[in-house]
Order: structure tokens, then C-alpha cells, then sequence
């Protein structure tokens, strides 16, 4: 009897199987965005680049597009100066209570999103701040900002205290030392957590659907919405553009950072 | 010290502001809400109450919302589980090659937006969906079965969607068992089977525990997929806050079934948290 026991024939197929499972909502996504039919049939009756063309030239949905974009990357952008300085301070024990702060800081995470949306509803209804851009964007940056503080305290926990104390020594002052040692050691972590908080964003329905005014709509919700009344073909093709635009993304991002080590 | 006080302070402010301005006062805001009754008609009223509350015990229809949501909870992670451990197990003793390829391919339906994936299943489940034209054509049966709108559509769809996070709880845990306790069962003479029972499994436990979790509150606040796949008429907690909301506008009654929600959440986290610790301090 050999000491190696490498894994079965039949663990290989279950795990294949699993892999396989996971991916066919996809692939099921793909083949109707190219289909002529309204319905899904295998072998598909017909190929067309229809949808794309009806997709890529519906106002609305380009319209939602960009506010989603718009809000990702201006969620994202808070989420990580702020994340990080906080996380930074919480990291060196700057601050009293340094490990309550960091819960509350990751509380966001465990609410779950509909309860922080329905609260933000009464809250900006209250408040007159219903219907507000400024509203929702802060709303995605307190769902975006445990992603960051998260990867920004492991970040900085794997970084030697040691060399940014050896740069003050030497005379630089307290940002300087950051710039110029810490936060090259903690890019890495810092753009896989950015890049979790703008999926997040980018994903989020159970708290933008509440916090939306009417004359504006992001991409998730859009189609959200537009399912309850019947489903068409042009939402295939939409979610095929998220589909391959996600997997390039995806890509990149561990030729980047190694990307799969930070999830 | 002092001399760090007021920067530390200078720097954790912004978010602290934020989080207490959009975060703490809004669910703090939410509570007195939940306290009042709602006149259709007329609105909220003044008097205070904990009928909101109560409804959720004594009402029978609310009664069998908490309790599919919880059935579906406790479902969709055994499914998770089920499926996820031995493609975990396979994944955590493949070569750094497989093992990047495969990882690769289970976070990729994970960063894929949830409303995607979402419609993805209803392709593949409605009556005119992929799964009931093969079925047809093939020649199985003769009408559609009914697969969504249902327990049976929720649960597939959702541990579609919350497999992936059980997958990469898993690995580290089953990745983290020496090696060398594998291979002494084996040298003891112990079958396959036997080590996964008696060595492997156990060792894994706080790695299964986690995911389970993760995956139970997932599945229990989870809005976008319930909705997608069980309509307007098979609820859950998450979608009848949403339709209190949004349809009914009967703000108390949707603001109490969020504090139970939040309730379930915080201690199903809680418990498994002791678990852990308990687990971790004997080990």
C-alpha cells in the first residue's frame, strides 16, 4: 500500500461535477443572449447579434450603466481613502477602543442589506434626503468600506513597523514615511480589497432599490425590475456584456495582484 | 502618547462620522418605527405598540415565512456543504496548476452580478425555461413541471449562488490538516473511507462550521434571488420587508420583521463565534 493516496476517480468527477454546476447559469445566460427565439432551446434555434444591437442602443439601459459605473468608482474611491487612514490609525493603536472601531467598521457586512436599506429609506424620508444622489453614494460607501478596512488591516499587519520608524528616524516626517514605505507594501491587498468594494457596488440591489428616486436607475436594478415584468431576450445580452466584462476584469486582476490569495 | 491621539483621531473620523450619520442612526431611527401600528389609509399612527412584533408569533401566515426562511436556510447550506466539501477537498490536494484553474472558476460566478446569476435560473427553471423544453423534447413529460415559485427553485438557485463562499471556506481548513496524520491512519491500515470519517472530516469541523454559517445568514438575508426566483407571491422575510415597504407601505410592521431578521443574524453569528472559540482553545 503506497503513503500517497491521491484523490479517486469518482472524488475527480464529483468535484468536476460541482464545477461544472457552477458554471451553467452562465453559460445558460450566454446562449440565450445570441438566440432568435424569446425561449431557450438546446441546440439554439438560430444565432443573432439582435439583442446586443437592441442592448447596446436602449437609452435606458446605457443610462443605467453609466450610474452605475459613476457610483462604483465614487464609492470606491471614498471607501478606500477613508478605509485606509481609519484602518491605519486602528492598525498602529492611534486611536482609544481600536477594536470596537474595527467592528463597527465591518458591522456593515452582518446587517443585512435590506434592513440597511429599508433604515436608509425611513432615515433620508426623515431627513429630506430621499432621492438624493448624495444619499445613495454614501449608503455604497458604508456597504463598500469593510471590504477595505479588511484588506487594509491585513495588509498593514504583514508590513514591519520597524521600516517605517527606521524613515522617521532618518528624518521624514510622518506622511512622507507612509507614502514612501507603507503604502507601496500595502498596494497589493489595497487594490483587491478596491476592486471587492466596486463588485459590491457594482452588485448591489437590496439597498439601492430603496434609495433610488424615480427618474434614475442603476444596471442590477434595472434588470431586478424589468424580470417581475416578463422576461426578454435583451436581458441576456446585457448580462452577457456583465459576463464577459466580470471575467476579464477577473483576469486582470490576478495578473495584477495575485487576486485569488486575498478572497 | 498624546502626541498620536489627536492625529489617530483626525484619521478615523471621516468614516466614523459616516458610519454613524448612514449606518448607526438610521437602524438605531428604525426602531421606534417598528413600535407603532399602521392605519391603512391614514398612515402611522401615534399610539405605541409591540402588535408588530407579536403578529410575527401569532400570525400564521408570518409564522410560515420565518419558518421557510429558516427551512430554506438550514437547506441551502447542507446542499452548500453536500456539493462544496468534496470539490474542496479536491481543490486543497490538486497541483498549484489545477488548483488555480479551479479556484479561478469558482470565484468567477461569485464576483458575476448576483442579478445575472439570478436570471440565469430562471432560464434554466421556468416553465418555458431550458430544463422543462429538454424535458419535453426528450420526451419525459408531457407539460412543464413547476419549478419556480417554489422551495424547490429557491433552493437550487440559492445554493448556486452561495456555493462558491462555502467552497473557499472549506479549502484553507481542509488544506490546514497535516499531511502526516492522513498517511499514519493509512500506515495503521485504516480504509479510505475511514480516514475521511475518523481523521479528515473531524479536522475540518471548524472550517464546515464557518461556511455554514456564512452560508445560513447569507441564504436567510438574502432579497435579490427570493424575489427573482419565488415572485411576488412566495416569500421570505427579506422579500416581505421589501414588499412592506415598497408595496404595502406598512413601514412598522416591515421595520419589526428587519429587527427579527437582524436578531436571527446576529445570533446565529454569535453562537457559532462561542463554538469556535471553544473549539480553538482545545485544540
Amino acid at each position: 500500500m503506497n503513503d500517497e493516496k491521491g484523490p479517486g476517480p469518482a472524488l475527480a468527477a464529483a468535484a468536476i461535477g460541482v464545477i461544472v454546476f457552477l458554471q451553467i447559469p452562465v453559460l445558460v445566460v450566454m446562449l440565450a443572449a445570441f438566440s432568435k427565439t424569446a425561449y431557450l432551446t438546446i441546440p439554439p434555434k438560430g444565432l443573432t447579434l439582435h439583442w446586443f444591437e437592441v442592448v447596446l442602443h436602449d437609452a435606458e439601459y446605457l443610462s443605467a450603466a453609466w450610474t452605475s459605473l459613476w457610483l462604483a468608482a465614487g464609492a470606491t474611491a471614498a471607501a478606500l481613502l477613508l478605509g485606509l487612514i481609519a484602518a491605519y490609525a486602528i492598525h498602529r493603536r492611534m486611536v482609544p477602543a481600536a477594536a470596537a472601531l474595527a467592528s463597527l467598521m465591518m458591522a456593515p457586512l452582518i446587517l443585512p442589506s435590506v434592513v440597511l436599506g429599508v433604515a436608509l429609506l425611513q432615515y433620508y424620508t426623515l431627513t429630506g434626503m430621499r432621492g438624493n444622489s448624495l444619499g445613495l453614494w454614501l449608503a455604497h460607501v458604508v456597504i463598500t468600506v469593510p471590504y477595505v478596512v479588511r484588506a487594509s488591516l491585513s495588509s498593514l499587519s504583514s508590513v514591519d513597523e520597524a521600516l517605517e520608524d527606521a524613515a522617521r528616524v532618518l528624518g521624514a516626517d510622518g506622511f512622507t514615511s507612509f507614502r514612501l514605505i507603507t503604502f507601496p507594501l500595502v498596494k497589493p491587498g489595497l487594490v483587491a480589497g478596491g476592486l471587492f468594494a466596486f463588485i459590491t457596488s457594482l452588485d448591489n440591489v437590496p439597498v439601492s432599490v430603496f434609495l433610488l428616486s424615480a427618474s434614475q436607475t442603476t444596471l442590477p436594478v434595472k434588470i431586478f425590475t424589468s424580470v417581475e415584468q416578463g422576461v426578454d431576450p435583451s436581458v441576456a445580452a446585457v448580462s452577457t456584456l456583465l459576463i464577459v466584462a466580470t471575467g476579464i476584469v477577473l483576469l486582470l486582476a490576478e495578473r495584477w495582484t495575485g487576486f485569488h490569495k486575498h478572497v | 502618547m498624546n502626541n498620536r491621539r489627536l492625529p489617530g483621531l483626525l484619521l478615523v473620523s471621516p468614516l466614523l462620522l459616516v458610519l454613524l450619520l448612514v449606518f448607526v442612526a438610521p437602524v438605531l431611527l428604525m426602531a421606534p418605527l417598528s413600535l407603532h401600528e399602521y392605519l391603512p389609509g391614514t398612515g402611522v399612527s401615534q399610539q405605541w405598540t409591540l402588535a408588530n412584533y407579536t403578529d410575527i408569533v401569532t400570525d400564521e401566515y408570518f409564522r410560515e415565512v420565518v419558518l421557510r426562511t429558516l427551512a430554506l436556510g438550514f437547506g441551502v447550506t447542507a446542499i452548500c456543504l453536500v456539493l462544496g466539501y468534496p470539490l474542496a477537498y479536491y481543490i486543497a490536494n490538486a497541483g498549484p496548476t489545477m488548483r488555480l484553474t479551479l479556484t479561478m472558476l469558482v470565484i468567477f460566478p461569485m464576483l458575476l452580478n448576483l442579478v445575472v446569476r439570478s436570471f440565469g435560473w430562471i432560464a434554466l427553471l421556468a416553465n418555458r425555461g431550458l430544463v422543462n423544453n429538454l424535458l419535453i423534447d426528450v420526451g419525459l413529460i408531457e407539460r412543464p413541471i413547476k419549478m419556480m415559485f417554489n422551495l424547490f427553485g429557491l433552493l437550487v438557485g440559492m445554493s448556486h449562488i452561495f456555493l462558491p463562499f462555502m467552497v473557499l471556506m472549506l479549502v484553507p481548513a481542509i488544506q490546514a490538516i497535516p499531511k502526516d496524520v492522513q498517511a499514519a491512519a493509512y500506515t495503521l491500515a485504516a480504509s479510505r473511507a475511514r480516514v475521511f470519517w475518523s481523521v479528515t472530516l473531524p479536522m475540518s469541523a471548524p472550517g464546515i462550521l464557518s461556511g455554514s454559517i456564512l452560508v445560513f445568514v447569507l441564504t436567510i438575508s438574502a432579497l435579490v434571488t427570493p424575489r427573482m426566483l419565488g415572485g411576488p407571491t412566495y416569500k421570505v422575510m427579506a422579500t416581505l420587508i421589501y414588499d412592506d415597504f415598497l408595496q404595502t407601505l406598512d413601514w412598522p410592521a416591515g421595520a419589526a420583521m428587519s429587527f427579527v431578521l437582524t436578531g436571527l443574524t446576529l445570533l446565529v453569528i454569535g453562537l457559532s463565534s462561542r463554538v469556535l472559540r471553544r473549539w480553538g482553545g482545545t485544540a
